[in-house]
């Protein structure tokens, strides 16, 4: 079992081979490359963490810092390939950086999940019993709702049926607000939806728990909270997946059932362009001229 | 609206077939039950993860179980059917039977990788890592092999992360983290030029602390002046010195930005921020002035003070956090007590 060539300390195959770690991941019969690891990585690995959560941009300039630091005449791996290479090192720790999409505006975000779990252990020994329940309780209005979107006041009116502690509403609306500073809730308008962090670390566990609530995408088939659904048939899509589907296209129809989309079709994700806005956005005068 | 006992009823014979399928030893890790406030926290996401190696199943869930609820939440499953709701109990003894293949021979080693688990989170949360905590979320029952357990997961977190696991009080059982990169500030807050950004900050810390915890944006812009930075103008370090202090700060929640109430027309203030207050001190931020200064932190008489207050609020909040840990490892009667001599 691959856990235990892994972990046990005397198989071949996990050994440090000087600074660089080298594991053979034998998993269910799949080969796959051997992945090496170097202080490159542990590097990015850190940094990663550090942050939690992170967007492709900001990736990706944590990948050539690293590689900056450690091994500048290297050339730079691929994205892709530099993250394959350190799942399969972290897959015998049942751990990954998994790569997300924003459900809203489909930016590209990256964060080490756990694999071995379906429930919310980090959350876990971050709250109290009767915090989780109200997430728990949060969780399950948004899974079940039409928009993605639990109000504030629908998710208020469960403080009763918390378990544990009695919380009362003021209070519950602070620890609303503790999950939205730790990225497991968004907050739009009085409303909440899940974090693209949580959809990343949870998806599986939502998955398993909720499959018959749960909305599944008809394009990437992942897991979906928020996106368009089609009026007759009422397949569903992410907002990006639906960009990417009916891009330039001037009579979008729906994939399943061909009727006219009804829906306002979003903009493709542009990385470039959000850069610019963000710049522009917040200096008026300098840095003009950006090299490209 | 909350999901109907039907299709939980469903979805808790469906992982009940698949936990079948892979042989689970996380039945054989229940642990007895005991009055346990934060039960729930397990029941929440309640029954331990079935596809895999149910090594996370050992971990956090199980730790904060107490009394199984088996009522309208998700209970484990064991591999009876006729148990659905079967208590940790049951669950245990059924789950011995199942030890089946493969995990027999190294039955540490999922708790090894629980732990590494719990540290990663511990470090990239950089909360202090105690053996009480470790041994009470993860461990558990195996705490005869807590050394061993302790060893593989730090060689595996040194060997994939660079960091280092370090008992930082052998009388207390407090452990850190090393990173053996030697990372320093700046990077941490990924830049990867390196714009050291520490200077705008810890100036901007000592200029809100120092002007009563909460400073106009003219006054903070105003010492910067002094040093030749201007919110207007490309800095040939700092970039763009509006945008790090405005967004870049704000948002690694270094600094608070924000409208000073009843201000018409609106003018903005500056506050630390929550990362500000756990990840430096008044004390420290006040010796940094004082240096800039080139005097010492006690030229500053009522900042002095305040900062003196500060560290022993937090000198007092670090004990309370010492002893809330040591009633609840003794409350469960689980720990090493030797670990838990009590804090002054």
């Amino acid at each position: 079992m691959l856990l235990k060539l892994v972990l046990n300390s005397s198989a071949h195959c996990a050994q440090p081979i000087r600074n660089s770690y080298r594991v053979c991941s034998h998993m269910q019969g799949s080969t796959r490359r051997m992945g090496v690891m170097t202080d490159v990585h542990r590097r990015f690995l850190q940094l990663l963490m550090t942050h939690g959560v992170l967007e492709e941009w900001d990736v990706k300039r944590l990948q050539r810092h690293c590689y900056k630091v450690h091994d500048r005449n290297a050339t730079v791996d691929k994205l892709e390939d530099f993250i394959n290479n350190i799942n399969s090192v972290l897959e015998s720790l049942y751990i990954e950086i998994k790569r997300g999409v924003t459900e809203d505006d489909g930016r590209p975000i990256y964060a080490l999940v756990n694999l071995a779990t379906t429930s919310i252990s980090k959350m876990a020994t971050d709250f109290a019993e009767n915090e989780l329940d109200l997430f728990r309780k949060a969780l399950e209005l948004i899974i079940d709702s039409e928009t993605g979107f639990a109000s504030s006041t629908n998710i208020l009116n469960l403080v009763d049926q918390l378990k544990g502690k009695k919380m009362r509403k003021k209070e519950a609306e602070q620890v609303l607000q503790k999950f939205v500073q730790s990225k497991w809730l968004i907050e739009k308008e009085g409303e909440f939806t899940l974090h693209g962090r949580a959809i990343l670390e949870m998806e599986q566990y939502i998955r398993e728990t909720y499959p018959d609530a749960v909305k599944i995408c008809n394009i990437c088939h992942s897991l979906l909270i928020q996106g368009q659904s089609c009026e007759t048939c009422g397949i569903r899509m992410h907002l990006p997946c639906v960009a990417k589907y009916f891009q330039s296209n001037a009579e979008p129809r729906c994939p399943h059932c061909n009727d006219y989309w009804p829906h306002e079709i979003p903009e493709v994700f542009d990385p470039e362009k959000q850069r610019e806005a963000g710049i522009s956005k917040s200096n008026k005068k300098s840095l003009r001229s950006r090299q490209h | 609206m909350p999901r109907g006992q039907k299709s939980k009823l469903r979805a808790r014979e469906k992982r009940h077939q698949a936990r079948c399928e892979n042989q689970d030893l996380g039945a054989t890790q229940a642990p007895v039950a005991e009055g346990e406030s934060s039960s729930s926290a397990n029941l929440l996401f309640g029954d331990r993860p079935q596809n895999l190696p149910a090594a996370e199943t050992l971990s956090i869930p199980e730790a904060l179980q107490g009394a199984p609820s088996t009522t309208n939440t998700i209970a484990p499953v064991s591999c009876t059917s006729s148990n659905e709701g079967a208590s940790n109990q049951d669950e245990k003894s059924l789950g011995s039977s199942r030890e089946a293949e493969g995990w027999q021979e190294d039955p540490l080693s999922k708790k090894v990788v629980s732990l590494v688990h719990f540290l990663l989170q511990k470090y990239e949360k950089k909360e202090p890592i105690t053996k009480g905590d470790m041994i009470k979320f993860v461990i558990r029952k195996d705490k005869g092999h807590f050394n061993e357990i302790l060893k593989r997961a730090s060689e595996h977190i040194e060997l994939a992360f660079g960091v280092d696991l370090k008992e930082v009080d052998p009388i207390r059982h407090y452990y850190a983290f090393f990173s053996k990169l030697d990372l320093t500030y700046d990077e941490t807050t990924s830049d990867e030029e390196k714009i050291p950004k520490t200077g705008l900050l810890m100036i901007a810390l000592g200029v809100i602390f120092m002007n009563g915890n909460r400073a106009p944006e003219e006054a903070v812009w105003e010492i910067m002046n002094v040093m030749g930075v201007y919110a207007d103008r490309k800095h040939f370090l700092y970039g763009d010195p509006r945008k790090v202090m405005t967004k870049d700060l704000v948002q690694l929640k270094y600094l608070e930005y924000q409208q000073v109430p009843d201000s018409d027309p609106p003018r903005y203030e500056f506050l630390w921020g929550p990362r500000a207050h756990a990840e430096t001190s008044k004390m420290k931020v006040l010796e940094f002035v004082a240096k800039m200064h080139d005097t010492v932190p006690s030229a500053f008489p009522s900042c002095y003070e305040e900062a003196l207050r500060d560290e022993e609020q937090r000198a007092q909040a670090r004990v309370a956090a010492r002893a809330h840990t040591a009633a609840m490892a003794n409350a469960r009667s689980r720990t090493t007590s030797s670990s838990f001599s009590h804090a002054k």
